[in-house]
Formats: C-alpha cells, sequence, structure tokens
C-alpha cells in the first residue's frame, strides 16, 4: 500500500504554529461564513449563519439529543476499529511470517481491497437488518484491510539481523512474534490503525444515513428532511469534531508508544 | 504479499498448450483462497444452508448479471457513476496539486491551509452529503462536488509531501541559474514531486469510486449505488450480489490502470512497487 | 581443544541470473581461546562464513561443527556482533543488554547485577534508560557488545563489529576489546577489512580469496602485546606482519578487478 503520507503538512517549525493561532485560518474562515449570510451574499436558506448553527449545537447538547446518537457513533465506530485492528494485526502478522498464510489470505485481500466496503452495507441490511450489526460488521471490514497491509509490510521490514540477534540469544520462535516482530513493525501498524479510524468514522456515518434508527448520521439525515438546517450543520460539525480529537487522541497514544523511534523524533513536525 | 506471476515454460517448450497448462496450474495456485469462496457458496447454496432471500445461488447471480447486462442496467448506471468519479476527481487532483504546490512554496498559504487540512482530513467528508444535497440538488453536481471535497485533501497532502521533499541544493541551483518563481513551481517542483502526486492519485482514485457510490446509495439520483439501494429496497437479492460485484471489477481494473499508468509516466523513479 | 571445525563448506546464493557463488571448498579451524580474524577483499563471502557459522544461515554443503556438533541454528553459545549494532531500538541501554540473561533464564538478582556491572564497564552510567537512537555510534557499539558479553557465550562472533564508526573510536574500541578478551579468553572469530585491526588484535589472520571465497593464506601474529597501542603500532614486527597481511590481501583484490 503506498502510503498516503498519514502526517498533516507540516511546514515550519514556528513555536506560534503550536499554539491556539494555528487555529486562526479556522475562525477567519468562520468569520467569512458569518458575514457572508448576513451581508445577504448567500441565502439564508442554504447556509445558516454561524451563530444559529451554533445555538443549534447547544440545543442538541442541552436535550441530550446530541450525546445520545453521538455515543451510539462512537460506540459502532470504535467497536469496529477495536475487532477489525486485532483481526488486522493476526491476520498480518501470519501472513508475514508464514508462507502458507500468505498465500491464504494474500489474495483475498488483493481482491477485496478495491471493493467499496458501502456497498456492502446494503447486503448487511438485508442479512442483519438495520441496527448495530449491519453498522459494526462494516466497520470491522473496512478496518481490516489496512491494518492487515500496514502489519504485513511492518513485519517484512524488520531488519533480519534483529531476528538473527534474538535468535542468538536465546529467543524461541514464539517469542520471536512478540518482543521482535511487533515491537519492530509498530510504526507501520500504527499508520494503518490511523488510517483505518478515518474509514470507521466514514463507515458508520455512511450505514446511518443509508438505513439507520439512532446515531448522528441518521440525526444529521433527519434534520435534513425536515428541513433544521442549523441543526443539520451542527450535527456535521459535531461529527467533524469528534473524528479530529479521536485522530489527535490516537496520534498522542502513537508518539507515546513510539517514544523510541529515530524517524519520528527527527522530523518535526506541527501537531 | 503473492502476486499472480504466470510461470513462463522452459525455452524448450515453446509449445502454446504447454504455456497454457503452466499458467492455468499458476492461476489457481494463486487463486484457490478464491475458488475455494466460490465453492463454500454454491455448497451453502446447493445444500440448502441458507434461504435464497440471503444468498442466492452462483447461477442466479450470473443469470441476473446477463439480465441486466442486457436491458442496460449494468452499463448505463456504471457510466454515470465512472463520469462522476473522474469529473470529481479531475476537479480534486487540479485544485490539490496547486493547493500543494503552494503550500510547499508559500508560508503564508502553509499557514491558511494548515489547520483547515489538518481538522478535514480525518473528518468522514461523507457527512456533508446532506448539505450538497441541499445546495446543488441530487443529480450530477452534488456528487461530483462532494468527490472533489473528500478527494482534495490527500491530494493536497501528497503533492504537499512531494513539492516539500524537493532536495534543497536542487531548488538552489536552480534559483542560481535565475529561475523565475513560476517557472520554479512548473519546472523543477512540479516534476520532482510527480511521483508523489501519481502515488496521491492512485490512493485517491478508489476514495473517489467509494464516494461516488456512497453518495449514491444515502442521496440516490442515479448511478451504481442508486441501483444498488433500489435493488435492496425491494430485496431483490441477485441483483444487490451483482452490483456489488460490478463495484468490485470496477476497483480492481481501477487499481491496475493506475499501476500501468504510473510505470508509463515516470520510468526514471525507482522506487519499489508495493502491492 | 578446537572449538570451531569447518570443512570443505560451499554456498551459493541464487539471484535471478543463476547462481551466485559465495563459498568455495572452505575449511577453517579454530582453537579455543584463540582469536582469529578473517579479511579479504569485498564481496569476497566472509561475512557468508560468519552467518553459517552463526546458524543464520545455512550452507550448501560441507560440515560446520561448534564444540564437536554440528551447527543448526543460531544458539546462546555463539554470540554475535553486527556491524550495524543490532540493537532493539525499543528498549533502553538496560533493557537490550538484559534481554539475552532474560533469554537464557538468569535470575533476577543476578540479572540486575551483571547489567550494572556491564554497564559500568562499557562506561555508560548515566545512559541506563537511553534509547539507542539518543546514542552515538560509539555507544550503540558498545552497548552491542555488553549485550552480547552479559551471558557469557563461550564464543564470539564479529561481523565488521568497528566498521560503521569513526577512525578515533574505532582505535578506542579495538583496545576495549583486545582487554575484554585478555581478560576473559574467548574464542573469538572477527571479520573485518581492515587488515591493521586484523593484525593488531588476532592471533591468527586467514585470508581470503575474491568470491567464491577460498581460504588462501594463513598468518600467525606472534607479536608483544603486554604494552599499549604505541608500543604495538610501532614495533617492526608487528608491522612486517602486517604488511605481509596487507599484500596476501592486496593480491586479491587487485585479482578481483582484474577478473
Amino acid at each position: 500500500m503506498s502510503a498516503v503520507p498519514a502526517a498533516r503538512p507540516g511546514g515550519t517549525q514556528r513555536r506560534w504554529l503550536q499554539t491556539p493561532w494555528r487555529f486562526l485560518p479556522i475562525a477567519i474562515v468562520l468569520l467569512i461564513w458569518q458575514l457572508a449570510v448576513d451581508l445577504d451574499l448567500v441565502n439564508r436558506a442554504f447556509l445558516p449563519p454561524v451563530n444559529a448553527v451554533a445555538a443549534a449545537l447547544w440545543d442538541m447538547t442541552r436535550n441530550g439529543e446530541l450525546a445520545i446518537n453521538l455515543a451510539i457513533s462512537v460506540y459502532r465506530a470504535f467497536a469496529g476499529l477495536a475487532i477489525g485492528s486485532i483481526l488486522g494485526i493476526a491476520i498480518g502478522l501470519a501472513m508475514a511470517t508464514s508462507p502458507q498464510a500468505d498465500g491464504f489470505f494474500g489474495p483475498l485481500v488483493a481482491t477485496t481491497y478495491s471493493l467499496p466496503k458501502s456497498s456492502l452495507i446494503p447486503l448487511f441490511i438485508l442479512w442483519f437488518g438495520i441496527g448495530d450489526v449491519t453498522d459494526i460488521v462494516s466497520v470491522v471490514l473496512a478496518c481490516l484491510l489496512p491494518v492487515i497491509v500496514s502489519t504485513y509490510h511492518g513485519v517484512k521490514s524488520v531488519p533480519a539481523l534483529l531476528v538473527w540477534s534474538a535468535r542468538a540469544m536465546g529467543t524461541p520462535h514464539y517469542l520471536v512474534l512478540w518482543r521482535v516482530l511487533l515491537p519492530g513493525a509498530l510504526l507501520s501498524i500504527f499508520t494503518g490503525i490511523r488510517i483505518a479510524l478515518g474509514f470507521c468514522f466514514v463507515l458508520t456515518i455512511s450505514a446511518e444515513m443509508i438505513a439507520a434508527k439512532t446515531g448522528l448520521g441518521k440525526l444529521i439525515f433527519l434534520y435534513g428532511e425536515n428541513g433544521a438546517y442549523a441543526y443539520m450543520f451542527g450535527g456535521i460539525l459535531a461529527v467533524v469534531i469528534i473524528a479530529y480529537l479521536a485522530d489527535r487522541w490516537l496520534l498522542t497514544v502513537m508518539h507515546y508508544a513510539l517514544r523510541w523511534h529515530e524517524s519520528l523524533h527527527t522530523h518535526h513536525r506541527a501537531p | 504479499m503473492n502476486r499472480f506471476i504466470p510461470i513462463t515454460a522452459p525455452p524448450e517448450a515453446a509449445s502454446a498448450a504447454r504455456r497454457g497448462v503452466a499458467a492455468l496450474r499458476a492461476f489457481l495456485l494463486y487463486a484457490y483462497p478464491l475458488l475455494l469462496v466460490l465453492a463454500a457458496w454454491e455448497l451453502a447454496g446447493w445444500a440448502d444452508l441458507v434461504r435464497p432471500l440471503f444468498l442466492p445461488r452462483v447461477i442466479s447471480v450470473a443469470q441476473q448479471f446477463w439480465l441486466l447486462l442486457r436491458e442496460g442496467e449494468i452499463i448505463a448506471p456504471l457510466l454515470v457513476s465512472l463520469y462522476r468519479t473522474f469529473l470529481g476527481l479531475a476537479i480534486a487532483v487540479v485544485a490539490g496539486v496547486m493547493a500543494g504546490l503552494l503550500m510547499a512554496r508559500s508560508k503564508w498559504v502553509n499557514w491558511f491551509l494548515d489547520p483547515l487540512i489538518s481538522v478535514g482530513f480525518p473528518a468522514p467528508k461523507i457527512a456533508f452529503v446532506p448539505i450538497f444535497t441541499l445546495w446543488f440538488g441530487i443529480d450530477h453536481v452534488s456528487n461530483i462536488l462532494l468527490v472533489a471535497f473528500n478527494c482534495v485533501f490527500p491530494m493536497i497532502v501528497a503533492t504537499y509531501h512531494g513539492a516539500a521533499s524537493v532536495s534543497r541544493t536542487l531548488v538552489w541551483s536552480a534559483e542560481a541559474m535565475g529561475t523565475s518563481e513560476r517557472a520554479m513551481l512548473y519546472r523543477i517542483v512540479l516534476p520532482a514531486a510527480l511521483p508523489h502526486i501519481l502515488s496521491g492519485v492512485r490512493v485517491t482514485v478508489p476514495v473517489a469510486l467509494i464516494i461516488t457510490f456512497t453518495t449514491e446509495m444515502i442521496a440516490g439520483g442515479g448511478g451504481v449505488g442508486a441501483a444498488l439501494m433500489f435493488a435492496q429496497r425491494f430485496f431483490q437479492t441477485p441483483t444487490v450480489f451483482v452490483y456489488i460485484l460490478v463495484m468490485l471489477a470496477t476497483g480492481l481494473i481501477f487499481d491496475r490502470a493506475m499501476l500501468v499508468l504510473r510505470h508509463r509516466l515516470i520510468p526514471w523513479h525507482d522506487e519499489i512497487e508495493e502491492v | 581443544m578446537i572449538s570451531i571445525c569447518v570443512k570443505n563448506l560451499n554456498k551459493s546464493y541464487r539471484v535471478r541470473e543463476g547462481d551466485l557463488p559465495a563459498l568455495s571448498a572452505v575449511d577453517m579451524e579454530v582453537a579455543e581461546g584463540e582469536f582469529v580474524s578473517i579479511v579479504g577483499p569485498s564481496g569476497c563471502g566472509k561475512s557468508t562464513l560468519l552467518y553459517i557459522l552463526g546458524g543464520f544461515i545455512r550452507a550448501d554443503s560441507g560440515a560446520v561443527e561448534v564444540a564437536g556438533k554440528p551447527v543448526t541454528g543460531p544458539g546462546t553459545d555463539r554470540g554475535v556482533v553486527f556491524q550495524e549494532y543490532a540493537l532493539f531500538p525499543w528498549l533502553t541501554v538496560t533493557q537490550n543488554i538484559r534481554y539475552g540473561l532474560e533469554m537464557t533464564g538468569v535470575a533476577r538478582r543476578e540479572r540486575e547485577e551483571r547489567v550494572r556491572a556491564l554497564v559500568r564497564t562499557i562506561g555508560l552510567e548515566g545512559f541506563e534508560h537511553r534509547f539507542p537512537r539518543e546514542l552515538s555510534g560509539g555507544m550503540k557499539q558498545r552497548v552491542a557488545i555488553a549485550r552480547t558479553l552479559a551471558y557469557d557465550p563461550n564464543i564470539l562472533l564479529l561481523d565488521e563489529p568497528f566498521g560503521a564508526l569513526d577512525a578515533q573510536t574505532r582505535e578506542t574500541m579495538q583496545d576495549e576489546l583486545l582487554r575484554i578478551w585478555q581478560a576473559t579468553r574467548k574464542t573469538v572469530v572477527m571479520v573485518t577489512h581492515d587488515v591493521n585491526e586484523a593484525v593488531y588484535l588476532s592471533e591468527r589472520v586467514l585470508v581470503m580469496s575474491q568470491r567464491p571465497g577460498q581460504m588462501v593464506a594463513e598468518f600467525r601474529i606472534a607479536i608483544d602485546r603486554s604494552g599499549n597501542r604505541e608500543t604495538t603500532m610501532l614495533n617492526a614486527d608487528f608491522n612486517s606482519v602486517r604488511n605481509e597481511v596487507w599484500l596476501a590481501v592486496r593480491r586479491q583484490v587487485v585479482a578481483a578487478s582484474a577478473a
């Protein structure tokens, strides 16, 4: 899998980039948005002003609607991500260390790689009905592939010398997996999980918009159907914020777990 | 990961039949898991383990495929979807490459776009479907723009990384030889960043396809996605399978095409090709 | 006592164009406690020989025996130090040194004592909890050696251990190694392309031909190492032996480029 650079464009290393000043452009965009509506450059019906969206967001939070649906969506997304990641690491590990596993899973992975997993949502609705199972299964399948591929490549790139040294020092075969291959592949694995994190939200929201009884996607869709556009925008904003925070959290975990890694710490990356 | 490599017979046994058999054998050895899945599918149907509503017989899916093909229900929606995908992708590539190059060369552009991309990249932009349908309706435009919206982010990031990694000494040499900023962008930075950009396109094409299909599933308005949802609503399972396979085939073909394209366009680049 | 015995070893690598011969009918014997160096032109297969001794790759034909038993794979009787250090980057200095002791089941108290003593020996007190990425090349190499010595293997296999270091660090590390060997008298087989280093450290130097590698010359180094580096390097005997070895290797290098 050719790596889309998963890091954000770091740009320069100026100190002030690290502070809240960094988000000033977003504030500028919001300001332009508000002005455009207030000055009647854009039709209010199509673009509710920022303050209306904020008010709607506040209302949703207050009456618990946001919290409940957010929790449901996050539960589905993360459950799928967890299951998909664990399975993906296991399969990737197996494929990288066993030619038989590689021969079995390899063609399956290569073929299903190009299938948009959201295309399976209607099928799962047929099979499992509308609800958590459909969503979670879709998410699992979407998260599997990036984690499998990145684990595979990570394990394969562990330098042979490290494995040789470990064996020379008396490491039995099964321990080599746990003490050498997995740590050696950790950066790659995390990169795959980060990609899967992006997917898990997309699949959850997609499934909820296609057909669901609960969840943020469903909420946003409903508001849209009923013409409550400020609420609709608010819901979308909530989704964007949650996905962003989840990504940051994963990055923090990743940087801690990989604090020993050479290349992660020689480049300067804007957070 | 195993790649399908046809075994070529030794030069002495040049008979076409022998080569054909060898190739078939290699294919079977490689694709046996897929054949196993197919066999399991057929077995489940034959032994009546599942109701046809959930898992139709392989033959009925094949029959449905021919039926739909003859009635034009495959090509027409596919062309609609592909039209949207490509247009959206084209917009995203042009806008993304320009933005990425500018970000790499101008710190102000970088400062402005960076947080927007940081926040936008991890966001599930499919959530914006209701906004786009509100603004642009259900037909082509909203779909195309949503595809572009989704794809511009990875394109910017890929271009930026390509442009930012142009070796300093290359740029300095060009500056010393009196290259203007505009020429720098087009004649130095862009070609040097081309491998990254093409990598970005390769990764973005499946995204474009997915967004097209998913948007059609959510909002309707023609295309394979809408046809798939339609079939699901009326419990026409064989049709559902047919459209899923159509999406799979489309994805596979495009992935292959991208590989070929990459080799043709940048033969000088010695990056090791991965799966 | 013969520690290592190699008879009629052959090894080829399979590459796209056919077979690339690496070793051809190699014979070698190393006595217990002996320090032997293997030198030769680049690509002659000396590292391949070392990897076979270590049990990481298998020869095509021939016999390799260590302490009378055939080599079937890597083992804790043969410690290896690679040119690229091969430290586990996710483990700290002490964790790296401790690793072999954990694997060989040494009790915790003794383990910690040994680790502490080794850290002191290699002069890295204060760096116990650093990761390899925070260490210089010389420090990394010292940790690599300490890690290998920790669990007390009988034999040390060194693959160009100082090749990645700058000249001054290299000299310091060579003296370190000499000191350790004189104190512990382990059997050492060292592969190096530096003739100076080979003659400075070893009791015997084996010269390999260009690819496919064969043993073509053997030199006994009987110089007085009781002094320090200055006296040894300026010693006339040392220089004459060194020149002979260099010439032998040089001939192989020239033959390699003429081929």
